[in-house]
């Protein structure tokens, strides 16, 4: 039985906005100061410190790296969707010249290798409690190395060839004998839950391992009562792929004489990928060093970890020498993480007068064929009533296996999927009770007066100007003199549509982060933090937070990121969590590096620390002429104190809330149906902005990934055979430059009152409405033709489809 | 096993190779000049572009032997010392990379484009020759900034030169 009073009822848990302001503590002078920080860097566009090295051939990405005695390891993968393996022959891959070792699940038993420890069901405070349909938690599929039972998806690894070149190993692969059974298979998100299917794993039979409800149904079934009109949608945001540039490489390492392990791996973050393995391997995590330096890409795809990772620096210790594996792009299609996944049903009540009174949402998260991650679903459950004044919602969440690779959080995972199910929504109800599309919108945001708002689900959101944003897009896109474009694109037999989004997100991610910062003798400033960049400008960024903290010039700061023998802790790069946790946490180890210094500096002057200023990165005795430059003030005490040198944990639970709106128009080509982004407008309010370059670099990206799914991408599989058909940059359509437009994109600052800096996150906000506002635009294109709605990508085949019938594509 | 003579950043470079050894893998594994990628086994992403005598290539569909007796600049050729080419600069100065994977393919291929057209280039023009390769990270938009920007900087220094 489902029990949603169980899973609606946890433990108390006050919200920080809820609480009353006395209970917030005084803050030091050295935090004030920091809060009142110049800004003389944060909130300019410089340009990055890191590019330096990656323009000319100088980056340190995780092929790039060798060692001597390297070997090279090549993966054995199923060539079914599920299939029992009844046995593995060695013998001719370990006859095949250069061949040194094959590994497979059965090794992996009998050197009691254990299973990632993946532990996917988000836990911060404020996190949606995803449980199994009795309340316990979930059975999430052990994910082994290799396993020893069966293949769960075409790709899976189920054994490792080791060889002296790749080509060798590669020759070897082909050599290792598979005995197979096939067995039925299922890999449709909705058909994987319905009764008799294949089951993928014995504990659980039906496939669903998560089912959870949230909200008040009493409260939402009333509401629905009560309406005068209750409109429907279903939806299916489909399986796409991160597709980073950079093909995922591991290079692993153990030295018998330490009995250390060190392994070489571009992730989301060196301290999980420590954590995690050492627990794989069965060690102590000190013994295992982690380094990745320049990350070709992340988008979540690289935040868990990756079997091929324990892989080499299992192999390595079996042969005493370098391991290294590079995956081909085939491969990363095959067995990269891969994202969204989610079916929907959804049901909004609203009044006669167009107010929305409830909203009933059933949402069910393909997985694949373990749980690696519960993220995508979890956000989106949060955040089902969108930007949007909702008196009562439920949801039931749900979360299936099926014979696919796994899905992990994908760029603004779990929000673009909700966003489009709300956003639809709106569509839908204004075209079938006759509204305009936008006003229905304004009658139902969430006002600045409302903030902090508690949505029907239990979500906070912290702050925003949702209208405002609304208004501001729809000026910089012209929204008004549309229909002249319009009349003038028919001229030339093109079909001109207009769509248009709001959005608001959640950022939460790992809740601690680790801040040591250190004056250094040579007068520069070491920032050693646990976030893992791919591309994000931490280098720049955090400089210029920590060059205003200590008032120095930003050329002097230096950050540290990727070596875990350097980075204790750290929680990684997701869920837009870096320049808010690791901006937070550097603020704070900034103020005490100060409190540290004025007391330094009250000794030198023999005075106390209540008389010394600081200004420009100097301590002054008050009312003198006596003053200290820190970086001096570090060399003089170095020796009597040790170096002038912090370390600070923090730890932030409270989310915060990302929003905005998008406004895209596309051109359709009446005779090919081929969809054309003509314009494109975007305004994010990430509260306060470090480096609005890098800012609008992001949201560039984001914009690119949200287009991308809904224009082109698509993991599709046959439904026949249950192969993968997009195995190359071939046949998995990419955003190229020439069907991208440039982008209009404005930044608005709203300051988040739940963190010292006022920062939301940058990541994200160009993914979560896109993938709405593009389909929006293309459905308001075909409107002569009757269409209503339109499955994604947009594709010319499913548009033409379309346009031919009146009806949903498929 | 073959031998072969290839001429990188304007240094003759002699090694034996197997003969199924690619461009890009004589450069990067041969010669440890890693700022080369590959992205792909397609010629699809342009990570592995270079210039093979002059001209934009994807050095992962050509064969070493293929380019025995060749001039090749790879990314870690393209600057003067330590002055950056107009088109490094260009990238940097409008963010026109965040990972880095991707950009010495696409300066490379943005250098060769600015001289083909001699500096003349449009938004269009840039985009439909970017199309080989690709970017996961900025959408473009910044990338097509700075080559526009290298190449009106280009069209000015030859207008001067010209006076």
């Amino acid at each position: 039985m489902n029990s949603p009073l169980k899973t609606a009822a946890p433990e108390e848990i006050i919200h920080p906005l809820k609480r009353l302001k006395s209970d917030s503590p005084e803050l030091s002078p050295e935090m004030k100061l920091v809060q009142e920080a110049l800004f003389k860097h944060v909130g300019k566009p410089i340009p990055r410190k890191e590019d330096g090295r990656l323009i000319t051939g100088k980056g340190r990405f995780s092929d790039d790296f060798s060692l001597p005695g390297q070997t090279y390891a090549a993966i054995v993968r199923s060539p079914y969707p599920h299939a029992r393996i009844n046995g593995i022959d060695k013998t001719q891959a370990l006859a095949s010249e250069g061949v040194l070792l094959v590994l497979t699940g059965e090794d992996i038993l009998a050197d009691d290798i254990k299973p990632v420890p993946h532990n996917p069901v988000p836990s911060t405070n404020f996190d949606m409690k995803l449980r199994a349909r009795d309340g316990s938690h979930a059975f999430t599929g052990p994910h082994y190395l290799l396993p020893s039972d069966k293949a769960r998806h075409v790709g899976e690894a189920v054994a490792i060839v080791v060889a002296e070149t790749a080509a060798q190993a590669a020759d070897g692969a082909e050599k290792v004998m598979v005995d197979w059974e096939e067995l039925p298979w299922v890999t449709d998100t909705a058909k994987a839950a319905e009764p008799g299917a294949p089951t993928i794993w014995d504990e659980v039979p039906d496939n669903v391992f998560i089912d959870t409800t949230f909200g008040d149904v009493e409260g939402t079934n009333k509401a629905f009562e009560a309406a005068d009109h209750v409109v429907k949608g279903e939806f299916h945001i489909h399986r796409v792929t991160g597709v980073t540039m950079e093909p995922r490489s591991s290079l692993g390492s153990y030295d018998p004489e330490t009995k250390r392990y060190t392994l070489y791996a571009g992730s989301g973050g060196a301290v999980r990928q420590k954590n995690e393995l050492s627990k794989v391997l069965g060690i102590e995590p000190k013994d295992l060093r982690v380094l990745s330096f320049d990350v070709g890409g992340n988008f979540g795809t690289r935040n868990r970890v990756y079997v091929e990772f324990g892989l080499v620096l299992w192999a390595s210790r079996k042969i005493g020498r370098p391991v290294k594996f590079t995956a081909t792009r085939s491969e990363s299609f095959l067995t990269d993480y891969q994202g969204r996944d989610l079916v929907v049903k959804a049901e909004l009540a609203l009044s006669k007068d167009g107010k929305f009174l409830a909203l009933r949402s059933d949402n069910l998260s393909n997985v694949g064929g373990r749980a690696v991650s519960l993220s995508p679903l979890s956000k989106g459950s949060g955040l089902i009533t969108g930007s949007y004044d909702i008196p009562f919602a439920t949801l039931r969440a749900r979360a299936v296996f099926s014979n696919t690779m796994c899905t992990q959080a994908y760029r603004s995972s779990g929000r673009p999927e909700v966003t489009y199910v709300i956003e639809r929504m709106c569509e839908l109800a204004a075209d079938q009770l006759g509204f305009d599309k936008l006003e229905l919108r304004r009658l139902n945001l969430v006002p600045p007066s409302s903030m902090p708002y508690t949505n029907a689900v239990g979500s906070v959101y912290d702050s925003g100007e949702y209208e405002k944003n609304m208004d501001r897009a729809l000026e910089l896109s012209d929204w008004a003199t549309f229909d002249a474009r319009r009349k003038e694109a028919a001229t030339r037999g093109k079909l001109l549509g207009r769509g248009f989004a709001n959005y608001v997100e959640s950022s939460i991610g790992t809740p601690k982060e680790r801040a040591e910062i250190e004056i250094k003798d040579d007068g520069n400033i070491e920032v050693i933090i646990g976030t893992q960049p791919s591309g994000q400008g931490h280098e720049t960024s955090f400089a210029q937070v920590v060059a205003d903290m200590i008032q120095v010039p930003v050329e002097k700061v230096w950050i540290v990121l990727g070596d875990t023998d350097i980075v204790s802790v750290g929680g990684g790069s997701h869920s837009g969590r870096s320049m808010r946790h690791a901006g937070t946490v550097m603020a704070m180890a900034s103020a005490d590096l100060l409190a540290e210094g004025r007391k330094r500096a009250a000794e030198i002057f023999g005075s106390t620390p209540d008389r010394i200023d600081f200004e420009g990165g100097v301590f002054k005795l008050r009312n003198s002429n006596q003053t200290i430059d820190i970086f001096e003030l570090g060399r003089r005490t170095r020796a009597g104190h040790g170096p002038l040198r912090v370390v600070k944990d923090n730890e932030m639970h409270t989310p915060v809330f990302p929003n905005g709106a998008a406004v895209c128009e596309v051109e359709i080509d009446r005779d090919t149906g081929h969809v054309q982004i003509v314009r494109y407008t975007t305004i994010d309010d990430v509260g306060r902005c470090i480096n609005p370059l890098i800012v609008h670099g992001q949201t560039h990206g984001g914009i690119a990934q949200g287009v991308g799914q809904a224009m082109w991408e698509l993991c599709a599989i046959d439904p026949v055979s249950g192969q993968p058909l997009a195995g190359s940059l071939m046949d998995y359509g990419m955003p190229r430059s020439d069907t991208m437009p440039s982008f209009q994109c404005e930044i608005a600052e709203v300051f988040s009152p739940t963190n010292p800096l006022g920062i939301k996150a940058g990541g994200e906000g160009g993914t979560t409405p896109a993938l709405a506002t593009v389909v929006n635009a293309v459905v308001d294109a075909l409107s002569e033709f009757g269409v209503k709605d339109i499955q994604m990508p947009v594709t010319p085949a499913n548009v033409w489809r379309a346009m031919n019938s009146g009806r949903k594509a498929s | 096993m073959s031998r072969v003579t290839i001429t990188v950043n304007g240094t003759p470079q002699t090694r034996d190779v197997e003969d199924r050894t690619l461009l890009v893998q004589f450069i990067r594994e041969h010669l440890g000049l890693t700022g080369t990628h590959v992205g792909c086994d397609t010629t699809q992403c342009g990570a592995c572009t270079i210039h093979l005598d002059g001209k934009a290539v994807k050095s992962c569909t050509v064969l070493a032997v293929a380019a025995d007796g060749s001039d090749v600049t790879t990314i870690e050729g393209l600057a003067d010392g330590s002055i950056l080419h107009p088109m490094q600069q260009a990238f940097h100065e409008h963010h026109g990379l965040q990972c880095g994977y991707c950009t010495p393919g696409m300066i490379m291929a943005s250098v060769d484009m600015v001289r083909r057209h001699d500096g003349v280039l449009d938004e269009r023009t840039v985009r439909h020759e970017l199309e080989g390769n690709i970017c996961r990270c900025t959408g473009y938009h910044n990338i097509v900034k700075a080559v526009l920007d290298a190449a009106e900087k280009h069209r000015a220094a030859h207008a001067v030169a010209a006076e």
